[in-house]
Order: structure tokens, then C-alpha cells, then sequence
């Protein structure tokens, strides 16, 4: 299936063709990370931490050839990143198969239940017919399942952080949903276009 | 434990009845509430997650799924849903379109070995 190591590398190829906005997002998720220390996902910690300076070292790799100039920079770029891509993925699904051999049985579980875990595509499919009136492509139900789980990891690891820092454990209780999802607005995660916004007031 | 317990079975009621807190989603029939539970526990929550923090996150990933969907129908071809407009409508969020590139990718991959499993099953 999928492999969250080679989503990583994807992430550092294409921030290339994105802009700034989503490399100050990542470092952002990185260090809320590398500080996140809950009760029940202080088991979960070590793993996210070790996955995520990974990226962080991706990161510095990355800015130090963004000095050449574009037309150079089109010609050896595809060649050497196709390079790294390769050597980086083989490194990450090894420290990834190490990772995963040294896990505890509650860090199985809960890990088999992240990558397990997705939305029925049926249903999906359903609620999209229903909105658009016609029918959709299979393409178009695979890809909004996996950008809804996306988006619900998103909104579970901005309450945890909540959570931690009102000093509460974890059954995440509504007011650290709530809260999250306030927090996810002001930084335009979430899209919204019920609202106006109002500029001048 | 006893007591959570409790707690949510009694909160379930009312959402079957009423609706419960969130009276503009009320009367709609919960659609993800396994798959959203299995999920938060693989995010990091408890094992048992609290029902009505289920609930907020099925309301807010129907929202988020509602929103994707207008505006893709809005661009591109109108009034239909493809591909492409989604991934239009992810490419800033490095995270989401990351996923999306590698679940086609993957997709297309799979199609493929399956197709040459066929043929080479229909050779022989």
C-alpha cells in the first residue's frame, strides 16, 4: 500500500513546484510535533519523532540549491533528485521496517488502525452523487476519501496538541475539537465559503 | 470507565431523537461513526473516543468533503467533478496533495499489474 516513507520524499520534490507558504507548514507540523508528549501517544511519540526530523534534514538539503539559476537549475535538478529520490526512499522504508520491528504491541495496534483505517468508498460516493447530481469517476472517490483522512489527521493532531496543552489527557472531548478546528481556520486549513469575509469593517 | 461508558450511551439516545447539540446537522443518519472511531485511535486518541467528539469530526469531514466538491464543480468543467479540479483545489496544501499524487500513482499501479495478471492467466 501507500507508503508513508515515500510520501515524505514526495512532500520534498514537490515543494519545489510549490511555494514558500507550504514549506513554512511543514516546519510548523514538525516542531508541533517534536514537542507533542501526551499520555497515551507518549508510546506514539518516538516514532513520529524520529520520522519527522527526517524532513527536517530534507528541508536543508533543498534550500541549498535554490541559489542556481533557473535554467541550470532545470537541467541537473530532475537528474540528481531522481538520484536522491531513489537512495532517500530505500533509506526511509529501511528505517521504517526498523521503526516498525521495534514497536510495542499498543503501537502495532494503534499503527495497523492508521494505515488501515479509510472511509467507505460507497458512502463517498454517495454523498458526492448527491451534491453534484451526476455520477462521478472512481478516480474522484479515491482521491476525496484519501484527502478526507488527510483532513480528519489533521483535525485529531491539532486537538491532541489542544489537549496537551491544557494539560489534559487524552478522550478528546469536543471543547479541544472545537478549539482545534478554530485554530485550523485562522491558519485557512479548513475551506469555507458560507462566510464572507468582511475587510474593511 | 463504568462511567464514560454510561455517558455515551445515553448521549447516543439523545443524538438518535434529537439530534443533539448540533440541531443544524440533526436528523441525518451518522455515516462514518466505525470508521471514524478506528481512525482517531490510529491518529493518536483513546481507544474508545468519545461519541460526540465522533460526531463533530463526521460533521466536520462531510462539511470539508461538501465544500471540496462546489468548488471543483465550480471550476474546470461546470457542474461536474474530475480529478484534475480536485487536485487544483489541493496544490497548496502540501500534505493533501502529496497523498492524492500517490494514491493515483498507486492506483494506476495496481490496474496495471492487474491487467498483466489477467493476460498472463489468459495466455495459459
Amino acid at each position: 500500500m501507500a507508503d508513508p516513507a515515500r510520501i515524505k520524499t514526495e512532500d520534498k520534490s514537490l515543494r519545489k513546484a510549490s511555494e514558500d507558504h507550504p514549506k513554512s507548514d511543514e516546519s510548523e507540523d514538525a516542531k508541533a510535533k517534536s514537542s507533542h508528549e501526551s499520555k497515551e501517544s507518549s508510546s506514539q511519540d518516538p516514532s513520529k519523532q524520529e520520522v519527522k526530523p527526517e524532513t527536517a534534514a530534507g528541508e536543508d538539503e533543498e534550500e541549498g540549491t535554490s541559489g542556481e539559476s533557473d535554467a541550470k537549475r532545470l537541467k541537473v535538478e530532475p537528474e540528481k533528485k531522481k538520484e536522491k529520490r531513489l537512495k532517500v526512499d530505500e533509506d526511509e522504508i529501511q528505517k521504517m521496517q526498523v521503526l516498525v520491528s521495534s514497536f510495542s504491541e499498543e503501537q502495532l495496534n494503534r499503527y495497523e488502525m492508521y494505515r488501515r483505517s479509510a472511509f467507505p468508498k460507497a458512502a463517498i460516493k454517495r454523498l458526492i452523487q448527491s451534491i453534484t447530481g451526476s455520477s462521478v469517476s472512481q478516480n474522484v472517490v479515491i482521491a476525496m476519501s484519501g484527502i478526507s483522512k488527510v483532513f480528519a489527521g489533521e483535525i485529531v493532531e491539532e486537538a491532541l496538541d489542544v489537549c496537551e496543552k491544557w494539560g489534559e489527557t487524552p478522550p478528546l472531548q469536543p471543547k479541544h475539537m472545537r478549539e482545534a478546528v478554530r485554530r485550523l481556520k485562522s491558519r485557512d486549513q479548513i475551506p469555507n465559503t458560507k462566510f464572507k469575509n468582511i475587510v474593511f469593517h | 470507565m463504568a462511567d464514560e461508558e454510561d455517558e455515551t450511551g445515553f448521549e447516543e439516545e439523545l443524538d438518535d431523537g434529537t439530534g443533539g447539540m448540533d440541531a443544524g446537522h440533526g436528523k441525518r443518519k451518522r455515516l462514518f461513526s466505525k470508521e471514524l472511531r478506528c481512525m482517531m485511535y490510529g491518529f493518536g486518541d483513546d481507544q474508545n473516543p468519545y461519541t460526540e467528539s465522533v460526531d463533530i469530526l463526521e460533521d466536520l469531514v462531510i462539511d470539508f468533503i461538501t465544500e471540496m466538491t462546489h468548488k471543483a464543480m465550480s471550476i474546470g468543467r461546470q457542474g461536474r467533478v474530475q480529478v484534475e479540479d480536485i487536485v487544483f483545489l489541493i496544490r497548496k496544501d502540501p500534505r493533501k496533495f502529496a497523498r492524492v499524487k500517490d494514491l493515483l500513482t498507486m492506483n494506476e499501479e495496481l490496474k496495471r499489474a492487474r491487467k498483466a495478471f489477467d493476460e498472463a492467466n489468459y495466455g495459459s
